[in-house]
């Protein structure tokens, strides 16, 4: 993918050292409206370190990252909030308000779009609850929606995740190992429901994965990562052992799975 | 998720060492070991210290063998209980109650505010929480009764210098267990609404209340039952309540009226420790 201003996510030259270890090297790719990305990569080769990065929650030391076209590197304080409410972002460990109702924390996706009076007194609005409403339904969870998140399981609580990210209706949703908690089925729901959301609504999506098996089905491009440079980028389909192995590196025969 | 992988993480280390430490295998394995001359060292430093402490606090061992008979008879002139003049004794009991609550509220108020710029997870400035930490520290420092003194001077004799008394103190221990309660909680779920472009008071208030909230109200109510407890004694120094009843009984030496005041002290006490026993275990 070519970078262009179309783009969604710009990513350019982003490198980042932790103390003497270079954590990411010189990490460049874009992502186009719509388009659904698998980051995979072997633990430790810089995924969650490439999120955060893009994210601002640590800095960079070199590179850039658009987000629709503007530099979030050089926001500060309340242009950066602005920037962020652009960003859906999925945790791996959903980040969920626990008290609060399946509902509540879906709404917090709407909380910097709230009059300031409606935020203080916790009253949301009917146009907002309805929103927060179909976003829990798009993901299958509408009659949950007055349960406590702390209540759900794993996979449900993720899934209201999704809809606090969809309820943001921003073009852009990362989402940082949303599955690496969940068991196989649970996992495969999430990324379902992740997938449909996306497409129905246009959202492009960068999802890192540690689990290659996943993709398929899922993601239409996949950006392998190793030791912190990008060592492969192209289509999901044509995603093959080789790629496996310049990613994860050669695989102990004993254990070997099916690409 | 980190706090927790970490603990799994430590958990056999800390099985190994223990019973290494037990045995006393020589193994650095609990700490540093002192040597056997500084062992000696602290533990003369202990006793000497000690009996230091013993003398200054003039421990006279007679004095109390002869005070003893002395209180018994007392014990024995204070049966049975007064019962005259119970509506007044009422009043003051309820008046100790309403310094505590009334108190214990205005601080509360204060301590939640003060608490924002204290946390270390919620300060908008490293530099604000010092000197926030300071006046909570030097709130907490002066107990409710060195306040109700000042206070009875500043604004006379009477149950509001006791609230004042209570409140300031409160402020201090209150404001100090809010940020400490706040600092505990999770990272992640305020992150997430941090960053979906929300200013401080949103996520403060959507984010991380209602996570926090059981933890907030245990630590008011355990300051309300200490502060009932504490406004017991501010009547002494003459802020209202039921204190000035004991004090007047005391220097009157009227025993049955003593004892009537001590049961009373000790049901409204047990009364309010229960309930908010009751509440707090409610909360989890």
């Amino acid at each position: 993918m070519t970078p262009s201003s179309s783009s969604v996510l710009q990513v350019e030259g982003l490198g980042h050292r932790y103390g003497t270890s270079t954590v990411l090297r010189d990490v460049s790719f874009a992502v186009a409206p719509g388009e659904v990305v698998a980051v995979v990569g072997p633990s430790g080769a810089g995924k969650t370190t490439l999120f955060r990065c893009i994210t601002r929650l640590i800095e960079a030391d070199h590179g850039s990252v658009r987000v629709g076209g503007r530099d979030l590197a050089a926001l500060r304080g309340r242009e950066l909030r602005l920037a962020r409410r652009d960003v859906g972002l999925i945790f791996q460990q959903y980040n969920l308000v626990r008290r609060r109702s399946a509902l509540g924390n879906v709404l917090l996706g709407r909380l910097a779009h709230l009059p300031a009076w409606r935020a203080l007194l916790q009253r949301p609005g009917p146009d907002e609850s309805a929103l927060a409403r179909s976003c829990l339904d798009q993901v299958g969870l509408g009659r949950y929606a007055g349960a406590r998140a702390d209540r759900l399981s794993g996979g449900q609580q993720q899934r209201v995740a999704i809809a606090r990210a969809l309820a943001q209706r921003s073009r852009l949703v990362l989402a940082d190992e949303p599955v690496a908690s969940l068991d196989p089925a649970s996992a495969a729901g999430v990324l379902q429901a992740l997938g449909t959301v996306a497409r129905d609504h246009g959202i492009a999506v960068v999802c890192s994965l540690h689990q290659v098996e996943l993709i398929a089905g899922f993601a239409d491009r996949v950006i392998g990562l190793r030791a912190g440079e990008v060592v492969r980028d192209g289509p999901a389909s044509t995603f093959g052992p080789g790629d496996r192995t310049a990613v994860y590196g050669p695989a102990p025969a004993t254990i070997r799975t099916p690409a | 998720m980190t706090d927790t992988a970490a603990e799994t993480r430590d958990d056999p280390a800390v099985g190994a060492s223990a019973p290494g430490g037990l045995a006393d295998t020589g193994e650095p394995s609990t700490g540093p070991r002192l040597p056997r001359a500084r062992q000696a060292t602290v533990a003369l430093v202990l006793v000497v210290g000690f009996a230091l402490c013993v003398r200054l606090a003039q421990v006279d061992l007679r004095a109390l063998l002869e005070g003893l008979p002395e209180m018994a008879g007392w014990i024995g002139r204070s049966w049975p209980p007064s019962t005259q003049g119970l509506d007044l004794l009422a009043l003051r009991a309820a008046e100790t109650v309403a310094i505590a609550v009334v108190g214990t509220t205005l601080a509360m108020v204060a301590a939640l505010v003060a608490c924002v710029p204290a946390a270390r997870n919620l300060t908008p400035a490293r530099l604000l929480r010092v000197p926030v930490r300071w006046l909570l520290n030097a709130c907490r420092g002066i107990d409710s009764f060195v306040f109700a003194l000042l206070f009875v001077a500043a604004v006379g004799l009477g149950p509001f210098a006791g609230v004042l008394g209570v409140a300031f103190h409160t402020f201090g221990s209150m404001g100090k267990l809010f940020a400490e309660t706040i600092e505990g909680m999770p990272r992640g779920p305020l992150e997430a609404a941090e960053l979906t472009g929300a200013g401080r008071v949103r996520v403060v208030t959507w984010a991380l209340l209602p996570d926090a909230a059981p933890g907030l109200v245990s630590v008011a109510l355990y300051m309300l039952e200490f502060n009932i407890r504490a406004s017991v004694v501010l009547g002494v120094v003459g802020a209202g309540g039921i204190g000035q009843q004991l004090k007047n009984a005391i220097d009157l030496l009227h025993f049955p009226r003593l004892l009537t005041i001590i049961v009373i002290i000790l049901a409204m006490v047990t009364a309010v420790d229960q309930l908010s026993a009751r509440l707090r275990a409610r909360l989890a």
